[in-house]
């Protein structure tokens, strides 16, 4: 606590009263639900009658509706000042009432005291008595009638609300433009008039919750995290945080928000083309590492879908910050042509316990122990793959293969999908002895069909175009098989839900994933400590650039 | 009730707010503000000129901006406040 030096504050007739008055002065700061400041209101009265005229008494009362009730109860004649705004006591910062404070007459702060102590409250009793020219006079307080002690009651500024509500309008560390709402509007259908949000309700970010929010991160409000594409606006802590709010998101989740914020604007995600495309993708966020029971993920029952709040909240702050800071927004830079209930929020844990592998975030090169958020860019899915009857590995690869050979189109490669095995799949696997890259290997197999089958034709349009055929020496390419997949790393294996049945789930990568690497980011408690690309440089090379290609490199294996 | 919030947004856009309600009647005093374009007091002279014909009981009061290029002054958006029920702004040329 910090002894005032200047304040102003009106008593209970409405006059100001300038803090400090000329003279010595003793200030004490209550509440009228305090027994201890019930026991000793009595007593600065009796200091306030004592002293004469020779020394002012205020009293501070933290509730103005409280000075009436006081001043009827204890039949006080002292000045009760309104601090029901809380100004002095934000400013002095007690944490419990009563709280004394005696100033002498060149507004030294000599002595303070809280709660009641005896032997401090009678030392300041009798300084007031000579700070009032009064030296070696007694008070009329009956000392032997009070107890020895009695704690104080916890002030009113630290009550659970009030002093997130000060911090929030004191503190200085929100800066975002505030918006006035006319007696009139509905909070709701305001935000929604303004284009705030994704067409369900959100949290109203007043500037409280938004300074709770951003209590869940040591970084500075003020810190640019990144510049969010199409604006190319820079969004600080504070605009994540407003957003996060908005999202429904506890402050705990701020660091990997903050982590997915960063991870979605860089070079290797390119967030400004997965929201831009016409192909409608989205960001999905896998989480691995201590964080995902940390904050309570779901990667069990339902992992990818509903019900569970950090999975829900962590998406959707992410896809409120690219449309309010950003200003992605459908029909505007947000070209989606027809897009998916997963733009609103894709974002899930992986259940690592009941994967036979090593997580997707070691295999990206983290330890298991880190905390680590892989974003990817996904157009396609969720889609179900059922295969209830596969015992081995063998049969349960060809039945992805099979599935996954169609996405998109039957005759287009793919670069990234991502594959959500379910515990059921991911145990025959295990059971089975196959590593990941048997499970790619075979799918790369099981997927590859000749060239001619890959090519556009009048009976189906899509697929690659013919002058691709001399590029890999003319007819005789004709015959040669051409995976599904790019390369086998662009299958992106990861285990999520419960042990209920064998179903698992696909979701095919955008333009085939060659605009848009996978990334992942270490999270630390102000947002990303380390953020990686998974495939890193080696993207470009595979990048043909040509037009007949479109984005595709034809994986053609020769003989 | 919530009363205030913070912008989510990177404002750079001026918040839209609703409309007033439309009067059913005009009464009171009418703020004839010229914004110092060329020909703006042409065109509100002309105004007030029919407003008083049209609307004998109401009053026209004539504000000026200094410049185009800013803003209007506080005190002149202050005594627009004040003075009158309505405002009506000539704008451009």
């Amino acid at each position: 606590m910090h002894p005032p030096t200047k304040f102003s504050l009106f008593d209970a007739d409405g006059q100001e009263k300038q803090f400090p008055p000329d003279g010595p002065v003793l200030l004490a700061l209550v509440k009228e639900d305090c027994d201890t400041c019930n026991l000793t209101l009595p007593l600065l009265e009796a200091v306030h009658r004592d002293t004469d005229e020779g020394l002012d008494v205020w009293v501070a009362v933290q509730k103005r509706d409280d000075i009436d009730v006081l001043k009827d109860r204890h039949d006080l004649t002292m000045p009760l000042l309104d601090d029901d705004a809380l100004d002095l006591s934000y400013e002095t910062d007690i944490d419990t009432v009563p709280t004394l404070f005696l100033y002498d007459e060149e507004q030294n702060c000599t002595l303070q005291t809280f709660g009641f102590d005896k032997h401090e409250w009678r030392e300041i009793a009798s300084e007031s008595m000579t700070l009032a020219g009064r030296p070696g006079v007694e008070t009329s307080i009956d000392w032997e009638s009070l107890p020895e002690q009695r704690p104080g009651c916890g002030a009113r500024n630290y009550e659970p609300g009030v002093y997130e509500r000060l911090q929030a309008l004191k503190s200085g560390d929100l800066l975002s433009r505030l918006v006035d709402l006319a007696s009139s509007d509905d909070i709701h259908e305001f935000m929604y008039d303004q284009g705030y949000t994704d067409g369900f309700p959100v949290v109203p970010p007043t500037r409280e919750r938004v300074w709770k929010m951003l209590q869940g991160t040591d970084r500075d409000p003020q810190d640019e995290v990144a510049i969010v594409p199409p604006n190319l606006a820079p969004i600080t802590v504070e605009k994540i945080a407003i957003n996060a709010v908005m999202a429904g998101a506890r402050p705990e989740y701020m660091p990997a928000i903050i982590a997915l914020v960063e991870t979605a604007c860089t070079e290797s995600f390119n967030i400004h083309g997965v929201l831009a495309t016409t192909m409608g993708a989205t960001p999905v966020g896998i989480f691995n590492g201590p964080i995902r029971d940390r904050i309570g993920m779901n990667y069990l029952h339902g992992a990818l879908g509903s019900g569970n709040r950090a999975n829900a909240a962590i998406g959707r702050a992410l896809r409120l910050c690219a449309r309010n800071v950003g200003g992605s927004v459908p029909g505007g830079t947000d070209r989606a042509t027809q897009g998916g209930p997963h733009r609103l929020t894709m974002n899930f844990a992986e259940n690592e316990d009941a994967s036979p592998w090593e997580s997707l975030a070691v295999e990206y090169g983290f330890e298991p122990t880190d905390d680590v958020a892989t974003l990817m860019a996904m157009s396609g899915g969720p889609a179900t793959i059922a295969d209830e009857r596969s015992r081995d590995g063998r049969g349960l690869a060809g039945t992805l293969a099979a599935s996954m050979s169609c996405m998109q189109d039957p005759k287009s490669p793919m670069v990234d999908t991502l594959v959500v095995l379910s515990p059921d799949h991911a145990g025959i696997f295990g059971r089975s002895g196959w590593s990941k890259d048997d499970v790619r290997e075979c799918i790369m197999e099981e997927t590859a069909i000749p060239l001619k089958d890959r090519l556009r034709s009048d009976e189906a349009g899509a697929g690659l175009p013919p002058s691709v055929v001399e590029r890999f020496g003319g007819e005789q390419a004709l015959d040669l098989p051409v995976p599904k997949f790019q390369d086998k790393s662009n299958i992106i294996l990861v285990v999520a839900g419960s042990s209920a049945a064998k179903f698992s789930t696909i979701l095919g990568g955008w333009a085939g994933g060659v605009y848009s690497t996978p990334t992942s980011a270490r999270i630390g408690s102000a947002g990303a400590l380390e953020i990686r690309g998974a495939r890193g440089a080696d993207m470009d090379k595979r990048r043909s650039g040509g037009k007949d290609l479109g984005a595709f490199e034809p994986n053609v294996r020769q003989r | 009730m919530v009363t205030q919030i913070l912008d989510p947004t990177d404002e750079r856009v001026p918040i839209k707010r609703q409309l007033t309600p439309r009067p059913e009647a005009l009464h009171g005093t009418i703020a004839l503000l010229d914004i110092s374009k060329p020909r703006g007091d042409v065109f509100l002279d002309r105004l007030e000129e029919l407003l008083h014909e049209r609307a004998p009981g109401v009053e026209t009061r004539r504000f000026m901006k200094p410049t185009v290029a800013k803003p209007a002054p506080q005190p002149i958006k202050d005594a627009i406040l004040e003075e009158c029920d309505f405002v009506i702004e000539a704008l451009a040329d």
